[in-house]
């Protein structure tokens, strides 16, 4: 039993498919960027006479996440009509999946290990996705609007639509839900999963529980375009729920709109148009039916999960679960850890460099690892280097500058910084820890009159010749002509 | 000339095809003026596609099996920058950027298209009166009508405009005007034609099918309209025999066909029951045997499950004709006003009336009561037919219960128009293939037509029985004078 005012969040999440072309035609699902009403055909278009036919890359990537979500595969499921007008559903309805679906039941983890909970998936759907309109108005919306664009370029797109239980407490928990989810999407190479694009897409109900713990009065959210927004949102929503059953009020069975820049759920003004669907079997579409065969031959076509993954980093590379999260977030960073490890890369430094230096770089140039020019094998032959010693850690990063910038090895990168020998040794070096003692005379006084109990000064001057040398002194031969020099 | 025939002289060079287009071009402006069986003519676009068959045959090239034979087309049928009205103001000047898929096997096969025909708007209603633009009259009385929805395309066949023409039949669109302009027509298996570019009526019970004046054409036609089509997700897969090859046999030794008990208290008028003891007689002679077989749920329930589930797909299938993208537009106030006003001006009364039965019965609180029973009812209609099978290898049934009824007739009675397809639309809702033919004309000259039913992919035996009975009583006469 639920206690009294407890928050009950359940989500709805589109997920758009990169299947390369449409659920039900050829055209690309690639329609960012393209001039509007240039990505599409007579079928999409839902001209007169075309009919529909599935896509069935769009199945395979739909079974395929549900297997991974755990869910009960349907091998004879059909689609229906979902009808009403809008200008931008072309047929006056979209095909989607109703009563049979793709897949049923399943969970998702959330949380870390100690307090990990398993949200239970109601079902997962194949449906179109439809175009898109471009109200006129200044507030965006159709009814002040004097004129409104449409864009069918997205219509069509394949979608999976994913179904939580109302299991989520929390606006962190929800969003704890939906990044695991992306993450989900991303290791099966299903989609993007990229919010800002519209590429996911999660509406929220939430309500609160009444005095005796009984489900409240449901209010749906929608127009939370980024994780943050979704879990801004909830808590406002929740808030306001509260505030509201505070004075007394009853809760307003609604769709209301996340409002970004204002932070507040706006309700859709007006009365609320109670739709009918008029759903029925699309008699166009014959019923999906799938062959166990197939459904095992994408059950073995899964990668290694997520979830498992992060836990299989921290037991065999003995990472932090943060460390193992950040590295498991997008599957591309984990191949490219996995890869460094298996050129022998201790575990540790390559997670360490990975989550500050190349995800730096990442960030900064606005790429995706995918993009990143140093290949694994590079990188991995600098981490060597300053494993043995030979490189310290400040040269190591002005080297991985370099080796980024122009895809050179570690050797090459050497070379480039503009020491040929490689080394700074004998004579050379006691010359260069000399010049350094000299500027810092303070220092070399207060080390002399024993004031350097922790020997921390000794490394600071330490640290100045390597660096003067460009990391190309040995540390140990400079600690040496260190001691030779102020211990006379 | 019949299709066959036309072929082989243009194969032969002996008649070029654009002499056989300009002859049936001829015939249409000599008669379609008293007729109007077209809506569009194609008549420059047919020569030059008259003059590439020649071409080929001049080039030694395989002109195809079609080679130069004139056909019309129903004009809810798509083709390539060309107008497709669907019979109505919805789609005045709608043209479509691509070919139905039955347009394509035509034309690849070498047919000429002469133009598009005549038809109730979006196929719905069996007099063609329902047309936005004008009537067609039936051939053999230009008082009366010449059945519907196809009634352009069996006209025209009627008149000689063509020795082929196409249709669709949801109900008894093809079949009906068959049997009313006294020709040939066929609505096959449904899935056996694509319905890729066919402006959709009611999905899962819309089929393309042929009309002629020779079972040999028909045959023909069938083969060249019958070819798989990866873009109807509907189409059969299943391979394809030569319809020619059944024909040319002997007898019908053998053969069992079934009458239905239920329809012998039927009221049927008394030409039409002439007729059926007529053919009777004439496959009996032939060798066949005759057997009862019962319908009792066809009969009980087809007229109502097709009035449900044919409205319910329609008034999904023509929501998209909201004035947003093409066809009419009207000016309005808002985006409700739009859509008011266009479906208003742009939809003629019986499509409204079925898009009115049609959302009610999917409505939520109706559905249950309405569209699930009468899935199920189909469902049973469909095993009643296939248990009938078991006994017999085709049904010889009425193909209306009435001759060609006069214009105007039935117009302000919507029931007794549905009624004329009591015999032809639990077909559709079995999926059957079912073939109306021409069984004589009555005394005061109209035509009567019968058909047969056959099981799922029976066309071959349809065929076969329909060439028995064309050699007792030769080939259906050409209206007007024609040849
Ligand atoms: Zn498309």
């Amino acid at each position: 039993m639920r206690k009294p005012n407890t928050p009950v969040i359940g989500l709805e999440i589109h997920v758009q498919m990169k299947t390369g072309s449409k659920l039900f035609c050829a055209c690309s699902t690639d329609y960012i960027g393209a001039v509007p009403n240039t990505n599409v055909c007579p079928v999409c278009l839902g001209l007169p006479g075309t009919l529909p036919v599935v896509n069935r890359k769009a199945v395979e990537y739909a079974v395929r996440t549900g297997l991974a979500l755990g869910s009960r595969i349907g091998l004879s499921t059909r689609f229906h009509r979902k009808n009403y007008f809008y200008p931008d559903l072309p047929k006056a309805y979209q095909i989607s999946q109703y009563d049979v679906p793709l897949a049923v039941g399943g969970h998702l983890p959330i949380g870390e290990e100690q307090d990990r909970k398993w949200i239970r998936i109601t079902r997962l759907h194949l449906e179109e996705d439809a175009g898109k309109l471009v109200h006129s108005a200044r507030d965006g919306r159709l009814g002040n609007s004097e004129y409104s664009l449409v864009d069918y370029n997205r219509g069509g797109v394949p979608l999976m639509e994913i179904v939580s239980e109302p299991e989520l407490a929390t606006p962190s928990e929800a969003r704890d839900f939906v990044s695991r989810l992306r993450q989900l999407v991303r290791f099966l190479g299903v989609s993007d999963g990229d919010m800002e694009k519209g590429s996911l897409r999660v509406d929220a109900n939430i309500s609160l529980t009444g005095p005796d713990g009984e489900l409240g009065t449901k209010v749906e959210v929608k127009n939370m375009n980024s994780l943050r927004a979704l879990e801004r949102a909830l808590e406002y929503e929740i808030a306001r729920q509260q505030e509201c059953l505070g004075r007394g009020e009853r809760i307003l069975q609604e769709t209301r709109h996340w409002d970004d820049g204002k932070g507040v759920t706006c309700g859709t003004r007006g009365k609320e148009e109670a739709h009918d669907y008029r759903y029925f079997p699309d008699p166009d579409l014959p019923p999906l039916v799938l062959s166990r065969d197939f459904v095992e031959e994408q059950r073995r076509l899964l990668p290694e999960l997520p979830w498992d993954l992060k836990e299989r980093f921290v037991r065999e590379h003995r990472l932090s679960i943060e460390d193992a999260s950040v590295l498991t977030e997008l599957p591309g960073i984990a191949k490219y850890y996995e890869k460094c490890i298996r050129e022998g890369a201790n575990p540790l430094r390559a997670a360490n460099w990975i989550r500050t230096e190349v995800m730096r770089v990442l960030n900064e140039k606005r790429i995706s690892i995918e993009a990143f020019a140093l290949s694994p094998e590079k990188f991995c032959g600098l981490l060597a280097r300053i494993e043995t010693g030979a490189v310290s850690t400040t040269l190591a990063k002005e080297l991985f500058e370099k080796m980024v910038d122009e895809n050179l090895s570690v050797d090459e990168a050497l070379k480039k910084a503009g020491s040929p020998s490689g080394k700074v040794t004998g004579d050379d070096l006691r010359k260069m820890v000399n010049l350094v003692l000299e500027r810092e005379r303070l220092t070399v006084e207060e080390i002399q009159t024993g004031k350097d109990a922790k020997g921390k000064k000794r490394s600071f001057l330490c640290g100045l010749v390597m660096r003067e040398s460009k990391g190309q002194a040995d540390p140990g031969e400079v600690r040496k002509i260190l001691a030779e020099i102020l211990d006379r | 000339m019949n299709a066959v025939e036309i072929v082989k002289a243009v194969k032969d060079a002996r008649i070029p095809a654009t002499e056989i287009t300009g002859k049936a071009i001829e015939r249409i402006r000599q008669v379609d003026s008293e007729v109007r069986a077209l809506l569009t003519p194609l008549f420059e676009r047919a020569l030059e596609k008259a003059a590439e068959i020649d071409r080929k045959i001049e080039h030694n090239q395989d002109p195809g099996p079609l080679a130069g034979v004139p056909v019309v087309v129903k004009d809810n049928l798509c083709m390539r920058g060309l107008k497709t009205t669907c019979g109505s103001r919805m789609l005045e000047n709608w043209c479509p950027p691509y070919d139905a898929s039955v347009i394509r096997f035509l034309e690849e096969a070498g047919a000429v298209v002469l133009g598009k025909t005549n038809m109730d708007e979006f196929a719905m209603g069996s007099s063609t009166e329902n047309s936005a633009f004008f009537p067609t009259a039936n051939p053999w009385d230009r008082e009366r009508v010449p059945g519907g929805s196809s009634g352009g395309s069996a006209a025209a066949v009627a008149c000689g405009y063509a020795p082929l023409a196409l249709g669709s039949d949801t109900g008894g669109s093809i079949r009906q005007p068959a049997a009313f302009c006294g020709v040939y027509g066929l609505k096959p298996t449904y899935g056996l034609v694509s319905r890729f570019g066919l402006v959709a009526f009611a999905s899962s019970l819309d089929q393309v099918g042929p009309f002629s004046r020779s079972v040999e054409d028909l045959a023909l036609a069938l083969n060249v309209l019958s070819r798989p089509d990866p873009a109807d997700a509907t189409s059969s897969r299943r391979k394809r025999p030569d319809y020619t090859a059944c024909l040319g046999k002997d007898d019908l030794k053998g053969l069992k066909v079934g009458v239905v008990t239920e329809f012998e208290n039927y009221p049927v008028q008394p030409e039409i029951r002439e007729a059926l003891a007529k053919i009777e007689a004439i496959l009996r002679g032939a060798g066949a045997e005759f057997v009862p077989v019962s319908l009792p749920a066809t009969i009980e329930a087809g007229l109502p499950c097709y009035y449900i589930l044919a409205p319910a797909e329609a008034s999904s299938n023509l929501a998209r004709y909201d004035g947003v993208r093409y066809g009419i537009s009207a000016k309005a106030e808002n985006l409700m006003d739009l859509y008011m006003k266009t479906r208003g001006l742009g939809f003629g009364p019986e499509v409204k009336r079925r898009i009115l039965t049609g959302t009610y019965v999917l409505s939520s609180g109706y559905y249950d009561a309405y569209y699930l029973v009468a899935q199920k009812a189909r469902i049973r209609i469909s095993r009643e037919f296939r248990e009938a099978f078991l006994h017999a290898d085709l049904l010889l049934m009425p193909t209306t219960p009435t001759l060609p009824f006069r214009k105007g007739e039935h117009q302000d009675d919507p029931i007794q128009m549905y009624l004329s397809d009591v015999f032809t639309l639990p077909v559709n809702l079995a999926g059957l293939p079912g073939l109306s033919l021409n069984a004589g004309y009555s005394s005061s000259g109209l035509p009567v037509g019968v058909q047969f039913v056959g099981p799922k992919w029976g066309e071959e035996t349809l065929l076969a029985a329909a060439e028995a009975v064309e050699r007792v009583l030769g080939k259906p006469a050409c209206a007007l004078g024609g040849d």
